[in-house]
């Protein structure tokens, strides 16, 4: 019989299973082994300074973002711009107020419209507000559009850690008096282009305004739009995104930035 | 046949076909008829139009907007080429070129379309 040492060394584990080979002259057999001082060390009550979780893990749910829904619209044309929201705060399925502004005018020739957390963006329009005032101290002189839209991209990615939840849509005209829309995305990329919109419903409303506005994959003549046109067409196209998007309704506020100033209309939507 | 479909996917209710087809024809009195159903076969049916595929929320708003009752064959192709052309370009997945078949008491008329490339 082999001695102690030399078994210990010979035991095979297979399958979880320790076993001990024996050979004798009846036959070879398995004889199983279990080391008890290796399982001496379970995890007892007192050793949970980690609550528990290591054994049974679970993702904790605390989201500091909510989204209050709504959709907002931005045209440019050649001498103006025309900017459109809907008025409807939610928050998931519940409808919290059907008369909240999303758009503001940051200097009489520029106004911001965002979609996306209500405090984020309001704590954003504050941000840029204040800014906007050590500007004009500093410089002496009102915010173009452009440098309005710079800033606005710079303020976004300065949090783009923790990003404001705020899809943001900016129109105006700029210092040549031309119809500016810049769009962003939520950490500051922004770029200027002819028609946007966020929020939502925007992917009801932005094929739309490519064929309409844009007049892609279209062979008819493209004539510019004057801005009443436009306000209609912007009418129509929110009543579409009303219909089939839940967080977009109420009321649409519509705001047409000229250089000699903005003009605002309201028009009612489906309350459903 | 629309029936039809509907009972053949939820026949594979716990192992479905993934598709999420559309149905458009004429019935028996060559009155328009539409069905839209999901992969599991709940129908939705409607006298204006359906959709489905990957750029569905595109559609919709082009479909609302440019919709209107009892257009003519070739008005309807219009509307609809420019309803789909528009949502497709908006669609990574979706595109490069589309093919539109317009149902008539007379036949069937399907044409191809070129669109972005991309």
């Amino acid at each position: 019989m082999a001695s102690y040492l030399n078994a210990r060394s010979s035991i095979q584990a297979k399958n979880g299973q320790t076993a001990l080979p024996i050979h004798s002259s009846e036959g070879d057999a398995t004889i199983p082994v279990s080391f008890n001082n290796a399982e001496e060390h379970p995890y007892n009550e007192t050793n949970h300074i980690d609550h528990g979780v290591t054994q049974a893990p679970y993702e904790r749910a605390f989201s500091p973002y909510d989204f209050n829904g709504g959709t907002t619209l931005a045209i440019s044309g050649e001498d103006y711009a025309v900017v459109a929201a809907d008025t409807r705060l939610s928050s998931g399925y519940e409808i919290l107020s059907r008369n909240v502004t999303k758009l503001h005018a940051l200097t009489p020739r520029c106004v911001l419209g965002s979609a996306g957390c209500k405090t984020d963006i309001d704590q954003l329009r504050s941000v840029l507000d204040i800014n906007m005032k050590v500007y004009h101290h500093n410089h002496r002189k009102e915010m173009s559009t452009p440098s309005v839209a710079q800033m606005l991209g710079n303020t976004l990615y300065y949090k783009r850690f923790f990003p404001y939840y705020s899809f943001n849509v900016l129109a105006g005209v700029d210092s040549e008096g031309k119809g500016a829309v810049y769009s962003y995305d939520a950490i500051g990329s922004f770029e200027r282009t002819p028609v946007t919109a966020t929020g939502s419903g925007q992917s009801f409303l932005i094929p739309l305004m490519d064929n309409v506005i844009t007049h892609k994959n279209r062979n008819d003549e493209n004539r510019p739009l004057p801005a009443e046109e436009v306000v209609e067409i912007v009418k129509d196209a929110f009543v579409t995104a009303g219909e089939r998007d839940i967080y977009t309704g109420d009321q649409l506020e519509i705001m047409v930035i000229r250089s000699s100033g903005i003009t605002k209309t309201t028009f009612q939507l489906k309350a459903d | 046949f629309s029936n039809l479909l509907i009972n053949l996917l939820y026949e594979k209710r716990f192992g479905p076909y993934f598709i999420e087809p559309v149905v458009a024809g004429l019935d028996e009195n060559n009155k328009p008829f539409l069905s839209g159903m999901d992969l599991i076969g709940a129908p939705v049916y409607t006298d204006d139009f359906v959709v489905s595929g990957t750029a569905t929320a595109n559609m919709y708003g082009m479909c609302e907007t440019l919709y209107k009752k009892d257009m003519e064959p070739e008005e309807l192709f219009e509307t609809l080429s420019q309803a789909l052309l528009a949502s497709v370009d908006r669609d990574a997945l979706s595109g490069w070129g589309a093919v539109v078949h317009i149902v008539t008491k007379d036949g069937v008329i399907s044409r191809e379309l070129k669109g972005r490339q991309d």
